[in-house]
């Protein structure tokens, strides 16, 4: 009889801990912070996380599933309480909010939440480079017209009184 | 006509003449923006009611019809620097969309860009600096959709101090940007900063 309470026991015990490990880490119930450095990314960046959660000299499996950058693992940092992975967010994420979770070896969980933003440009932009600016030609070949006939008028004119003058 | 009239006349053409001359090897630059143009010269008086946003999808053609802008579109990303790319300068009528962004008519900000000129002349947004509040933005789609904004103020800042949240943040309804090189021109430093058309998408056809 005792054996079989034991052998029972056990058994709950086994069965639990597999249904501990089966739970995705995002719906656990009391997850540790998941600190994310930077909290607000763009695609191409390289996320860093880090956790208490998994303990000294402690290693996890990070799921980054939920922005398609798969799982990744976490290891002991130079801060021996912590433990560190990086991801990168895949050039085709939507701009949001994205759950990243963390299952410790240990058994703890982690969450954090990192938000997507895409790219925006910053500055002025570069289109031209003066080829519009410059004299107003038709202008200039206006007035180059107008100078020329009054030049020839002038001298006409003058001829006339001149040869008039001789007349006289 | 006596010899003294005539003589008149001509001394009038040829002042006609010099100035003419001279005032059109004056340096003629593209067109400012005004500051009635401006955010700051108080609310529009063009108040046309915000249309719902539609969903994304990338613009093919842009129209200013009230200064003949109508050229296809191409998708922009980003220089190493950050900034926006701009099409190629070989080509005077084309403008860009930020493909990363919000497509036009789409919720967010839309942001295009164009040249003013190259180095032959006047390029598609030569007359960008003259537009006015309440003047249309079309944007045909590839979905067969015309999205039509109107004009909500026309600015122009300083290279060194362009207002990036200003032009680039998203807007919570759909918003476009239009921009171009402008704001004096150095023969050292080339343009002086940017034009830039903000308008808010009221219908679609």
């Amino acid at each position: 009889m005792r054996t079989t309470v034991r052998l029972f026991t056990r058994t709950a015990l086994t069965v639990a801990a597999i249904g501990a490990f089966a739970v995705p880490p995002a719906y656990a119930g009391n997850s540790e912070t998941l600190e994310i450095y930077p909290s607000e990314a763009t695609p191409g960046t390289t996320v860093t996380v880090n956790t208490l959660a998994c303990g000294k000299h402690g290693r996890g499996v990070g799921d980054a599933n939920s922005l398609g950058a798969g799982e990744f693992h976490l290891n002991p940092s130079t801060h021996k309480e912590v433990v560190v992975g990086q991801f990168t967010v895949p050039e085709h994420v939507k701009p949001g909010t994205y759950g990243i979770s963390v299952a410790c070896d240990n058994g703890k969980t982690a969450r954090g939440d990192l938000i997507v933003k895409h790219r925006r440009p910053s500055g002025h932009v570069q289109t031209g480079v003066g080829g519009s600016v410059g004299p107003d030609t038709a202008q200039v070949t206006a007035g180059a017209a107008v100078l020329a006939a009054a030049a020839v008028g002038g001298v006409l004119l003058l001829r006339r009184r001149a040869s008039g003058a001789q007349g006289h | 006509m006596s010899n003294r009239s005539k003589g008149w006349a001509i001394a009038v053409a040829a002042c006609v003449g010099l100035w003419l001359v001279q005032n059109g090897s004056e340096h003629v630059t593209p067109p400012v923006p005004s500051a009635a143009q401006a955010f700051a010269a108080g609310p529009s008086v063009h108040t046309d009611a915000a249309a719902d946003p539609l969903p994304p999808s990338p613009p093919v053609r842009l129209r200013i019809p009230e200064t003949d802008v109508d050229t296809p579109m191409m998708r922009l990303g980003l220089a190493a620097d950050g900034s926006l790319d701009v099409p190629p300068a070989g080509n005077r009528n084309m403008a860009g969309w930020f493909e990363d962004g919000t497509p036009p008519g789409a919720k967010g900000t839309a942001i295009v860009a164009g040249h003013v000129d190259n180095a032959e002349g006047p390029a598609v947004f030569y007359t960008l600096g003259a537009l006015k509040k309440g003047h249309r933005i079309e944007v045909d789609r590839q979905d067969g959709t015309t999205a039509v904004f109107t004009v909500d103020a026309v600015e122009v800042y300083g290279n060194e101090d362009f207002p990036d949240r200003k032009v680039y943040d998203e807007a919570d309804r759909a918003e476009i940007r239009v921009i171009t090189c402008g704001g004096g021109f150095s023969k050292k430093n080339g343009y002086q900063g940017n034009v830039v058309a903000f308008g808010h998408l009221i219908g679609v056809r």
